[in-house]
């Protein structure tokens, strides 16, 4: 369902495309669907319901997924007599413990710490949306939110994890553990929180709080 | 209409419409919104894209020659680089996983290389064809960067499992930092790349479309 800008139609809201610099108005910005840019094509404006309970409902699965993830053995590998266990914070720490700072401190920002403030400031700020409050610290979740996304990459881990089971299974016995099964769904948790996620009302509440004088 | 011809620009993280000082000044302009620090255009946008883009394409030169990781064993090291992973998974028949191996750690970071060059060359020649084309490479290769991680995760992973002291280990080898590099910076490199500047070169001839 694609909304067509009206061109030029005075008066009414004004947007600019942060991707081609196109300035156009927005005829009804309450209006719900989807508002591209006339110019490159790009999505200005988008409007669904249901935005605070959907990222409330995420974010507290996702927080309860992520914990269950890395507290739980991951895999477990069984070669010649041998078994290793493993969760996340064991591959950072046996980077760490051959000396390659660079690649544990990249792993465990991208896979587990990025992740999870990613899911706390999202908690922290839609918990108090869905209860009717708007938290002060608002715009600096907002912010957050916009700098951390490219860093979170537990998607992309997923597809690590198939291709080095693949590759274990030649060598020795891969059992996949509990938190296996919870890290698959909390993938798919954090790709629907990536959907739905829409910051422009949140926005439009700060400014209309603002305009009401209440800080925030 | 062109936001910066009126005089405006966007808040790249709100969206919030800026009005622009009438003098250009170097001066740090906040948002009045979220506070970020506004530009009409990303300053020195080509310069750092340059840089970095140079930067990762001799990265990557040590990531595809040095091992990605060592397999310690009685019998000796083995070493893998990333094509002799991929041709490793081409002999056992696992086509699949060489074909995802190979397109994360090869594909992509080519891809986007090539991408940025292209980009950087026609703004810097002011070629003012197919801008919607280009505009659409460019969210390809912020769409694509993280996806090289996977080789890096692999090795990761790989390491924790494969961990039983002096008899079997797994260690990360020198190309394995070399190709992390290569991935962080040609994702700082695709963001430090303003697609603005796509659109603001003026078609050279005329359609009757004065803007």
């Amino acid at each position: 369902m694609m909304k067509k800008l009206k061109e030029l139609e005075r008066g009414e809201h004004l947007v600019c495309c942060h991707e081609c610099d196109e300035l156009s108005y927005i005829s009804d910005p309450e209006k719900s669907g989807r508002f591209e840019c006339p110019n490159c094509g790009h999505l200005l404006l988008r409007h669904r319901t249901g935005l605070v309970e959907k990222m409330y409902a995420l974010s507290l699965a996702a927080l309860i997924l992520l914990l269950v993830t890395n507290y739980f053995p991951f895999l477990s590998f069984h070669v010649a007599g041998n078994t290793s266990h493993t969760n996340f914070f064991t591959s950072a720490i046996y980077l760490f413990e051959d000396q390659q700072f660079l690649l544990a401190i990249a792993v465990l920002m991208t896979t587990i710490i990025v992740p999870l403030i990613r899911i706390v400031l999202i908690l922290a700020l839609f918990a108090p949306l869905y209860y009717g409050h708007l938290p002060r610290y608002a715009p600096f979740v907002l912010r957050a939110l916009y700098h951390s996304l490219p860093w979170g990459m537990i998607d992309v881990l997923l597809v690590g994890v198939f291709v080095s089971m693949v590759k274990l299974v030649k060598m020795g016995t891969v059992i996949p553990g509990i938190s296996l099964w919870s890290f698959m769904a909390l993938v798919f948790v954090i790709a629907a929180m990536q959907v739905v996620y829409n910051p422009h009302p949140i926005w439009e509440r700060i400014d209309e709080a603002r305009r009401r004088g209440v800080a925030v | 209409m062109r936001a910066l011809e009126q005089g405006y620009t966007a808040c790249s993280v709100c969206h919030q419409l800026v009005k622009l000082p009438k003098e250009k000044s170097g001066k740090y302009l906040p948002c009045p919104r979220c506070g970020e620090e506004v530009h009409a255009r990303k300053p020195n946008s080509i310069q750092y894209t340059w840089a970095l883009v140079i930067a990762s394409i001799i990265f990557y030169i040590p990531a595809n020659l040095l091992p990605m990781m060592h397999v310690v064993t009685f019998a000796g090291t083995q070493s893998d680089t990333i094509i002799s992973g991929v041709l490793y998974f081409l002999e056992t028949g696992s086509y699949l996983i060489a074909a995802v191996i190979f397109i994360a750690s090869i594909v992509v970071p080519i891809t986007k290389l090539l991408i940025l060059i292209y980009l950087l060359i026609s703004v810097q020649r002011k070629d003012s064809k197919s801008k919607l084309m280009k505009q659409k490479l460019y969210a390809l290769t912020e769409l694509i960067g993280k996806w090289s991680m996977v080789d890096v995760y692999v090795v990761a992973l790989m390491i924790a499992l494969v961990h039983f002291g002096a008899m079997t280990e797994i260690k990360a080898g020198e190309g394995a930092n070399y190709f992390l590099l290569v991935v962080i910076i040609t994702m700082i490199a695709a963001m430090q790349f303003d697609p603005r500047l796509i659109w603001d070169i003026k078609e050279k001839e005329d359609h009757g479309t004065q803007r």
